[in-house]
């Protein structure tokens, strides 16, 4: 090996291993696998604040072109022990991110003994987004929910990104994928009629949130409802990312299902 | 000019004699498994000595301190840009060791023009059982061996005998006897090292006398710091390896027999 051992990286991960996006979905979209129309796509993700941090829940249902791909896709995932991205779009884009991200995140650490501040790691992922651009236009279009607790402001945080990289934090809820445009309006409902998510513990906060997704899944059909497989959560707080358990969702579903809907 | 067989040899041998010269003094890094998990431990004075690498790999090394950060980070590097493009699974330390660091560090020691890294490396691999555990030492002619269950290096040869004496038939049950073992395995390595260079004699150039209790004592009494990692089987986070605290350490040895 290795010339690397006296020209040291200085915790650039993309500089170590050269990445760069791939541009797979120009020709995916031209290449389909006969059952699916088009690339594989996550759908809803919701991120919204309680109490203690930020919980994010998303249903499990990858689509392609009007297919179902899978029941069981994993879209809320951890970067690191205080980040975590919930996915909606271009899966197979996603989960290159993710895994980039997790690597250059802990690749930064280990080389250069310090972890890389919020900022600088929300700025990675802007990056990476604006590098996607071209991707984005073809089909390869990625957007991510970002949900983290700042140890400074001691407080949990939600940003997400739009297609050029351009970053925006969200006060108290953010979703993203197809059923996030059909349940917009129920968000600010909630707020305004109960109260903000940030002063709501988490059993409350989880109730609405599998309502939320739940009605996403009556309204969008891409959307997976939680009677086949049930939606994963996981929140970030000061202790770092934890996963709620199937029974706790199970409760939560039987606490916002209780109202029948009309629809 | 000619050059002859023994001229060669001498060239090594002033290499060697170099090297061994800083190595002489430094402090020893011990591992040691337990249930827990991996313990390194060591002594030291103002730089960190104790590294994470990868997910399960760990390192620890004395020497120049420039020396160990550029087999640190190659180590890093090597190890992530391996676990990116292949698979985190794919990482592991005899290939990280047998087939990156040791040829590199070997071709810097051939280099007749380079000064040789002045470093001896221990490289700990954990694995979901302590009887599967991995590591490596790596010396700085680029010579590496692989054991389980603990590892020590030292600055002389008689010190890793004393050490791996200590270390043969001592199975640490708790995250606090696998420290107090290697603070032993140190403090008796440590002394026979003193020993190495005041033969014969009871106490050493600063008049301490020579016994692993003194020794252990005496370094902490010059500023040496006690640094212990844990690189632990169970946990929630995306991390493996934690530094113990100055106060997990200073408590395990706190009644220290190092008798």
């Amino acid at each position: 090996m290795d010339v690397s051992l006296f020209h040291p990286q200085s915790g650039d991960f993309a500089g170590l291993t050269g990445f760069t996006l791939t541009d797979a979905h120009q020709s995916v979209t031209s290449h389909t696998n006969g059952l699916a129309s088009e690339p594989v796509h996550g759908t809803t993700v919701i991120a919204v604040k309680f109490k203690d941090g930020v919980l994010t829940v998303g249903d499990r249902r990858a689509t392609g072109g009007n297919a179902i791909m899978y029941d069981k896709a994993e879209k809320v995932l951890a970067l690191d022990d205080t980040m975590l991205m919930a996915i909606s779009g271009a899966f197979s884009k996603a989960i290159e991110f993710v895994r980039f991200l997790r690597h250059s995140f802990k690749y930064y650490e280990r080389s250069q003994l310090q972890s890389l501040s919020l900022d600088g790691k929300l700025n990675e992922i802007g990056r990476m987004m604006a590098g996607n651009l071209g991707g984005a236009m073809s089909g390869g279009l990625v957007i991510p929910v970002i949900a983290v607790y700042d140890q400074k402001q001691a407080a949990g945080r939600i940003f997400f990104y739009d297609a050029a990289g351009a970053r925006f934090e969200n006060l108290e809820y953010a979703a993203a994928g197809s059923g996030s445009v059909q349940i917009r309006g129920a968000f600010e409902y909630i707020v305004r009629t109960k109260g903000n998510f940030s002063e709501m513990t988490l059993e409350t906060a989880l109730a609405e949130a599998l309502h939320l997704l739940e009605i996403a899944a009556d309204l969008d059909s891409a959307t997976g409802g939680a009677g086949k497989v049930l939606p994963l959560a996981r929140t970030v707080t000061a202790a770092g990312v934890t996963e709620i358990s199937d029974d706790a969702i199970r409760v939560a579903l039987g606490a916002s299902t209780t109202t029948a809907t009309s629809i | 000019m000619s050059y002859n067989f023994y001229d060669f040899q001498n060239a090594i041998q002033q290499r060697n004699d170099y090297v061994d010269d800083q190595l002489r003094d430094g402090s020893p890094v011990v591992g040691i498994s337990c249930p827990d998990g991996i313990v390194l431990f060591t002594l030291r004075g103002s730089q960190r000595k104790l590294f994470e690498v990868y997910d399960r790999i760990a390192y620890g090394a004395m020497g120049r301190q420039s020396d160990v950060e550029s087999i640190r980070i190659a180590a890093i590097d090597s190890a992530h840009r391996e676990g990116f493009q292949r698979s985190e699974d794919d990482v592991c330390l005899s290939r990280l060791v047998g087939f990156g660091i040791s040829p590199a560090v070997k071709q810097v020691y051939n280099d007749q023009r380079a000064v040789p890294l002045t470093i001896r490396a221990l490289f700990a691999e954990l694995h979901d059982s302590p009887a599967d555990d991995l590591f490596c030492t790596l010396n700085y002619d680029g010579e590496y061996r692989i054991s389980k269950g603990s590892a020590v290096i030292t600055g002389v040869r008689s010190a890793d005998e004393v050490a791996k004496d200590i270390l043969k038939s001592a199975a640490p049950s708790t995250l606090d006897e696998a420290i107090q073992l290697a603070a032993k395995v140190w403090a008796h390595a440590y002394n026979t090292m003193r020993h190495a260079r005041k033969p014969g004699g009871d106490v050493d150039d600063n008049g301490v006398r020579l016994t692993p209790a003194a020794a252990f004592e005496g370094a902490l009494e010059k500023g040496q710091i006690l640094e212990a990692a844990l690189l632990t089987r169970s946990t929630s986070k995306t991390s493996r390896f934690e530094c113990c605290t100055p106060e997990t350490v200073s408590a395990a040895v706190a009644d220290l027999d190092l008798g």
